[in-house]
């Protein structure tokens, strides 16, 4: 058993440094795109006034109709530069570098275990709707990230692993999928956002609890309410960055409202670069809710968590319902209907 | 360096298909990724079906241009009948395979979809399709009942410039068998004021030099003309002046054109002072003794006139008129002077005006000043409009003259009668008999396309003729290139038929409000018959037939004889002509004209020698058109008439006119005897002066049997030329022999003769400023006012005074002028059909100095009325710009459709809507006609702008 | 090897759209879609100048950089081609082209472009037959040893297409018998040009300048 663990934790870090190798052959290699000396070659008998106007763009007149393009894109060098230059490495060096954390954290800390056995007592801690919404939500999200992923680095891979006829369908879909899920999630998003608002706002033991690092390290477990600082920084970041990365893609997957060619490449480049930190933040989500604590994932799956592990995470929550429970001795956990006991179990 | 073919994409397995299979083949690619991938597929819908492409053996057509008279060459490839290329002609002289957005669409005519597809008419309201027979039934029998009951002179024949010289030709004759001068076309409306003005200065109405001699100019005077918009490969040679002779490139225009963005000095002109302009710059000259003392001696007569009137327009006289600074007058002045050989070029904003032939004959004389005509790098280089209405006008398809400028006297009648082997009687008895104000219909101008609106709309009383005008043809014209829209509906309400003849259905088939009797017959393109294009250079080109006519589309010429055979003239028409079926044989036409067109040296380009310049446009050297060795060795390109004599005498025609420095067998020339010998007591024929090896050696009158047997040189003649020479001229001799005899003495057929800036038979002998008859400038109508009104011109009366002393500039304070673009020609309604074109020009417009859009509230790309000062009015988009001065907006006049803000799109026949419609700029122009060809005003006029 | 670039001179570009027109003709591109378009700029003004722009063929092109699909090659000339199979319509290499030459068949919801569609220097593209070939990205003149149509169609010369080198010399000789002072960069000083005769004499060197250009369009 213990050498099964180390095996699989041996391949992820040579899958981290593998990548971090690649990104680092992946930062551009090529000189950067002169615009100006292209279009010094291809235009001659111009002089230093004009091409001041050039790069305004002032006053010009285009043969074709209703052009609003300069006739030189002065942002678009800047803008292939912040994206090739630095969202594409930084991604890959934000991603591996949170999956290598992960990974390295793992193989020193190991999982959060449950500090004492299991109560059998079960909490409601999701409703069906909700974890209905988590599960859309956690679809929509990974489909648009690893399509997001694909539209980014997908090039370097998988044209010349399966040749251009798989690509081609490969890329396709992968935009298809991600223009036409993108708003699917973004309305997702903002629904699991309303809906968790009330459950999320900071309290002053959250302070506390960041102060204590989670008690991820020390075996400490600070004071959390339903939802504990690292549950509630998601939620915010997902509340913040989330909204800037719908925002953008939304501005990017409907232009038809005369969006101009600078307001494109500034929302891609804003969208690359949230959505990157959304990825990369929600490894730790993903690692948290999964192989990072013990029970944590059965809560998403079934709703319920054992008082133990309520207590151990959640103290703060699992004492508000016991008063409850206390005050109102006729209901019965097992019983009612999740709705109901939602009402009553969960503070909101 | 030399690109190596890389053969894969090229090379099929090459068999071929019929043309059927071809046409029908679908346009779905297949095959090859798209098919393998599931998802790439659909994306590639099209909008439209694109050619098929095809490994059938390809054919190379070669064809000119059809849309302005530069008159570029083409290689057309043809696969199984279907125009699938077209390549750059880069042996072609004139363009070196160069074209501008018009002539690089040229392969989409052999595939619009937006052609009028079989003959039609309406009936209440509805258009139905017909079969030609019946159209040509119905329309003849209707024809013939008007005839009948009117007279011939109450059908309008309205030809094009867009013709062949063959059609053109055939279709005066066919005017002229049926027996009415009411034929014109749209030189009318084009440089007719330039061919009165310039013919009675010196001889011939046509360019002086060619586009390739412009190389040679060391300044160039662009007065209302845009030949980057106008004539964009014409700027190639004008680039190369401007490049390799440093030459001096003058604007004076109005507006800052493109060409103004080329030119080495730019002058605004307020619109319509042409005239006083040009004494401005020659009030510098004279004052400086800058003009050429020895040429004026020896070639012009009356500067001394002209001197008199210029003292006149003194700087600060000058510059209340036309705006323009002393600086800039004298600025001008200099440079033109000083850089010599220099040339002047005006196109329609020189033209078309009021004032019209007095602005080309200054133009003349302020060329005759500096001693620039007749001499390479100089000249008066007017460019044409269409393609052919240089030939269509040589070709006399027009009210006033047989073809070649014979006139409508009893000689001309007569020479043409011989020429066409018909009898003179029976001519004479096709004609109205009566004799009206202007005389008998046979030997007076019919009515003019300018004022066809006029001949329906005007009291008959008081029109020269028995009725005013029941039926129109109009045989490829647009309307909306004509002012006055507003009458001009209320003229085709009245009229009892019309019959437009087109390969579209033009503006003529929606303007009206009728429901009944309009007939639209389907032509073809010049690209799908053959025949010869003269362009404005006088160089005649020939074409080859590219494609079979499209849909039931029929060339021009078998239609006039449908028609000539329904109308029962058919024999006498043809008499000289085979007819294969119903289609006579263009090459017999050719030839028919060249027996008869002496005056113009139209004589000795055969189909023959045509083909030969056709078929070797490398041989003609760049610089020169000279064609060095090959078939035409020696040659012109094109043969620039006058190309003297018959075919066998092998004139290589005069590429440069009136240049002495050549004998005339070389295509050397002087000013034309066509004056007299003597004004006024004065001598007028030339002194001290002849051309290159001339055995008389001074001025000498026109030649004639006569002047030959004076001179000794009858017996030069053989026998047979001497039977026909006897008692005729060289304009009548039908064997060539008193050409061939002057030309081998040195001489010029037409005598040696000065110039003369003095016509004495014009309304102004020497050219007066005279105001628009709608001019803001109320100051200056005092001045210089207008003429009186006329009786009658050209059979109608005429409005000058009474139109003029009507102040309406507080109501219409702006001056409203019209023009080009580079996209689109005439009314449009073949261009904007073309969506390569149509694309690139989607909106009609109207320019607006930011100033006088500020005072109006206007932002660029806000609708605004536009409307003019006969109260037609448009609705346009507003282009802020300042390209205008503050003063004077312009609109182009191509577009049409609209009406007064309401689209006339469900009156077009279904499948034809061009793919623009906008508003004519027409429908807003008001009345002003030349005095001496009844050329309309478009160039200025009053308006007034405000927010839509 | 060649390297195939296109040059505007600026001096001579008079906006007759013929090199817009001529690509219409030789690839039959839908409406909407102008693989060149003319822009002028200081319209109306008298420092008015026209430039005609389409894909300049980069040497290091930033559309090939961007482009998630890979859907961007270079030839051996020198030319800039993509695969329209594999071009998604994601519109990346329109951002990122300093010429606006990218353009797409729609501008839809969701992002629907359709596929890309930008000049190919006449050479066009990736496809198993000279029909897909045709239907999908126009003429392949460069095959046929032809030069682009634009070019070859130039109303006044001005746009040259050939070889880089090629065609700077045409240009470099154009500008030194235009007497412009410091090379192109001025406008040309009549009055250093008192005696315009003695350009003449050298108009052997300009007809040559200028028959190269005619060659260079004719012959590629």
């Amino acid at each position: 058993m213990r050498a099964h663990f180390t095996t699989s934790r041996l391949l992820v870090v040579i899958m981290f440094l593998s990548l971090m190798v690649a990104s680092l052959w992946l930062a551009p290699h090529a000189m950067a795109a002169d615009p100006s000396a292209e279009i010094g070659q291809a235009v001659g008998t111009v002089d230093a006034d004009t091409w001041r106007q050039v790069k305004d763009g002032d006053n010009s007149i285009d043969s074709r109709h209703d052009s609003n393009y300069n006739l030189i894109n002065q942002s678009g060098e800047t803008w292939r530069q912040i994206r090739n230059r630095w969202i594409s490495p930084g991604g890959l060096i934000a991603l591996g570098g949170m999956l290598a954390v992960l990974a390295i954290f793992y193989l020193l800390v190991g999982r959060n275990d449950l500090d004492h056995p299991r109560s059998g007592k079960l909490m409601l801690r999701w409703t069906a709707l909700e974890r209905a919404m988590h599960w859309t939500l956690a679809t929509l999200f990974l489909i648009l990230a690893i399509t997001g992923i694909n539209l980014l680095w997908g090039k370097f891979v998988f044209r010349n692993i399966f040749g251009d006829v798989f690509w081609a369908n490969m890329i396709m879909a992968t935009k298809l999928a991600h223009n036409y899920l993108g708003p699917l999630f973004s309305i997702m998003l903002i629904l699991v956002l309303a809906k968790w608002l009330s459950l999320n706002l900071p309290k002053k033991h959250d302070f506390e609890w960041f102060r204590q690092g989670g008690g991820m390290i020390k075996g400490k477990h600070p004071d959390a309410g339903f939802a504990n600082g690292g549950e509630k920084a998601w939620y915010w970041i997902l509340a913040s960055v989330g909204l800037v990365v719908i925002v953008s893609g939304l501005v990017m997957d409907f232009p038809i409202f005369g969006q101009t060619r600078d307001v494109m490449q500034w929302t891609n480049a804003f969208h690359g670069i949230a959505s990157l930190i959304l990825i990369a933040v929600s490894f730790g989500h993903i690692y948290i809710g999964t192989a990072g604590t013990e029970g944590a994932l059965e809560g998403m799956k079934t709703g319920y968590v054992d008082e133990t592990w309520a207590k151990q995470h959640h103290n703060l929550w699992y004492d508000e319902v016991k008063q409850a429970e206390a005050a109102d001795p006729q209901s019965d956990p097992a019983t009612a209907p999740d709705d109901a006991l939602a009402r009553q179990q969960r503070p909101n | 360096m030399r690109l190596t073919p890389t053969p894969s994409a090229t090379e099929t397995s090459g068999l071929g298909i019929n043309r059927r299979q071809f046409l029908k083949r679908s346009g779905v690619a297949t095959g090859g990724l798209a098919a393998a991938s599931f998802m790439a597929a659909p994306m590639m819908k099209r909008a439209e079906a694109k050619t098929e492409v095809s490994s059938a053996p390809v054919e190379t057509k070669r064809t000119i241009c059809s849309h302005c008279s530069v008159g570029c060459g083409v290689y057309a490839e043809v696969q199984e009948g279907v125009w699938t290329k077209q390549e750059p002609a880069f042996d072609h002289p004139f363009n070196r395979g160069a074209h501008c957005a018009k002539g690089a669409s040229l392969r989409e005519h052999g595939h619009s979809d937006r052609r009028l597809k079989y003959p039609m008419k309406l009936e209440g309201g509805k258009w139905k399709k017909l079969s030609w027979e019946q159209a040509i039934e119905e329309v003849g029998d209707k024809v013939l009942e008007l005839t009948e009951e009117h007279g011939p002179d109450s059908i309008y024949w309205l030809g094009s410039a867009k013709f062949s010289n063959e059609q053109a030709y055939l279709m005066r004759k066919f005017a002229a068998l049926f027996g009415t001068n009411n034929v014109d076309h749209q030189a009318r409306i084009c440089h007719s004021t330039t061919v009165a003005g310039v013919a009675n200065t010196w001889g011939y109405g046509a360019m002086t030099n060619s586009f390739n001699d412009m190389h040679n100019c060391r300044s160039i005077l662009f007065i209302g003309s845009n030949p980057s918009e106008a004539h964009p490969v014409a700027m190639q040679h004008i680039l190369l002046a401007k490049e390799r002779s440093n030459a001096e490139i003058i604007v004076v225009d109005p507006r800052f054109t493109r060409t103004a963005a080329k030119a080495t000095k730019f002058v605004r002109l307020r619109p319509g002072t042409d005239v006083a302009y040009i004494w401005g710059l020659l009030w510098h000259i004279f004052e400086n003794g800058w003009e050429d003392e020895v040429y004026i001696q020896q070639r012009v007569y009356g500067m001394d006139e002209v001197r008199a009137e210029v003292a006149n327009f003194p700087p600060e006289e000058v510059e209340r008129i036309t705006g323009v600074g002393e600086a800039d007058m004298l600025d001008v002045a200099r440079r033109l002077s000083q850089n010599r050989p220099g040339c002047v070029v005006w196109c329609m904003g020189g033209t078309q005006h009021s004032t019209g032939n007095n602005n080309t004959r200054a133009y003349c004389i302020l060329e005759l000043a500096l001693g620039n005509i007749g001499k390479s790098g100089g000249g008066a280089n007017i460019f044409r409009g269409h393609d052919n209405v240089q030939g269509a006008t040589d070709l006399g398809l027009m009210s006033h003259s047989l073809p070649g400028y014979y006139g409508l006297s009893e000689g001309a009648w007569k020479h043409w009668s011989k020429v066409w082997n018909v009898d003179y009687n029976w001519i004479q008895n096709r004609y109205d008999q009566t004799e009206y104000h202007d005389g008998k219909p046979m030997h007076t101008n019919g009515i003019t396309v300018s004022r066809w609106v006029d001949g329906v709309l005007e009291d008959p009383d008081r029109i020269s003729q028995r009725t005013a005008l029941k039926a129109m043809f109009y045989w490829g014209h647009a309307v909306n290139s004509q002012t006055r829209g507003p009458e001009m509906k209320q003229a085709m309400a009245k009229l009892d038929m019309m019959v437009v003849v087109d390969p579209y259905p033009t503006i003529a088939a929606v303007m009206h409000d009728r429901t009944d009797g309009v007939y639209l017959l389907p032509a073809s393109t010049q690209f799908e018959t053959r025949g010869s294009v003269t362009n404005s250079s006088r160089s005649l080109q020939w074409r080859d037939q590219v494609i079979e006519p499209m849909f039931e589309s029929k060339p021009d010429h078998e239609i006039m004889y449908l028609m000539a055979k329904k109308l029962g003239f058919a024999d006498e028409l043809f008499r000289n002509i085979k007819v294969e079926g119903s289609v006579p044989h263009v090459e017999d036409i050719t030839r028919e004209f060249n027996a008869g067109m002496w005056t113009v040296g139209y004589t000795a380009q055969s189909p023959e020698r045509m083909k030969a310049h056709q078929q070797n446009w490398h041989t003609f050297d760049f610089e020169t058109l000279k064609a060095r060795g090959g078939p035409a060795d020696g040659d012109f390109y094109g043969m620039p008439w006058p190309c003297w004599g018959t075919p066998e005498m092998g004139h290589p025609g005069t590429p440069i006119l009136y240049d002495t420095s050549k004998s005339v067998a070389e295509g050397g020339l002087n000013f034309r005897a066509r004056f007299g010998v003597e004004h006024d007591g004065t001598n007028i024929l030339a002194e001290g002066s002849w051309s290159k090896g001339a055995e008389i050696e001074d001025g000498y009158p026109e030649f004639t049997d006569k002047l030959l047997k004076q001179l000794g040189w009858w017996n030069d003649l053989t026998a047979e030329e001497k039977q026909a020479a006897e008692g005729k001229n060289w304009k009548t001799d039908l064997s060539g022999g008193i050409q061939r005899v002057c030309i081998k003495h040195g001489c010029a057929p037409f005598g040696n003769a000065k110039a003369r800036a003095l016509v004495w038979t014009f309304p102004d002998p020497i050219p007066k400023h005279r105001e628009p008859l709608y001019t803001a400038r109320r100051d200056l109508v005092k001045d210089y006012p207008t003429w009186p009104d006329s009786e009658s011109i050209y059979r109608l009366p005429t409005l000058y005074a009474s139109i003029q002393n009507k102040d309406v500039s507080a109501k219409y304070p702006i001056t409203l002028t019209s023009g080009r673009l580079v996209e689109y020609e005439g009314g449009g309604e073949e261009t904007r059909s073309i969506p390569w074109l149509a694309e690139l020009q989607q909106e009609m417009f109207v320019e607006i100095n930011p100033a006088l859009a500020n005072d109006e509230g206007i932002k660029d790309g806000d609708m605004v009325w536009v409307e003019g000062a006969e109260g037609g009015r448009v609705k346009v988009m507003a282009m802020v710009t300042e390209r205008v001065g503050p003063d004077v907006v312009f609109m182009p006049f191509h577009f049409g459709g609209v009406y007064e803000g309401e689209s006339l799109e469900s009156r077009y026949p279904e499948g034809t809507v061009p793919y623009v419609l906008g508003e004519s700029a027409n429908t807003a122009t008001t009345y002003g006609y030349d005095p001496v060809t009844l050329m309309q005003e478009t160039k200025v006029t009053l308006c007034r702008v405000s927010l839509a | 090897m060649a390297q195939m670039k296109f040059l505007c001179d600026a001096e001579r570009c008079i906006e007759c759209n013929g090199c817009v027109t001529a690509c219409k003709n030789a690839n039959e591109t839908e409406w909407g879609i102008q693989r060149r378009r003319v822009v002028t700029l200081d319209d109306g003004k008298p420092s008015e100048v026209s430039i005609s722009v389409a894909c300049m063929h980069c040497d290091d092109a930033p559309c090939m950089a961007v482009c998630p699909t890979e859907c961007f090659y270079k030839t051996d000339d020198g030319i800039v081609l993509h695969d329209k199979d594999i071009c998604i319509g994601c519109g990346y290499c329109l951002y990122a082209c300093p010429f606006g030459a990218p353009q797409f068949p729609q501008q839809g919801a969701f992002g629907e472009r359709g596929k890309m569609d930008k000049c190919t220097f006449c050479a066009g593209g990736p496809a198993e037959s000279p029909e897909e070939e045709y239907e999908k990205y126009g003429a392949n003149r460069i095959s046929e040893g032809k030069l682009p149509l634009c070019a070859e169609m130039c109303s006044t010369k001005a746009l040259l297409a050939g070889d880089a080198e090629t065609v700077s010399d045409i240009f470099r000789q154009r500008v030194v018998y235009r007497g412009h002072e410091d090379g192109a960069w001025s406008p040309v000083d009549k009055a250093s040009h008192p005696d315009t005769s003695a350009n003449l004499t050298t108009s052997s060197v300009t007809h040559q300048a200028d028959s190269l250009a005619y060659d260079a369009a004719r012959k590629g």
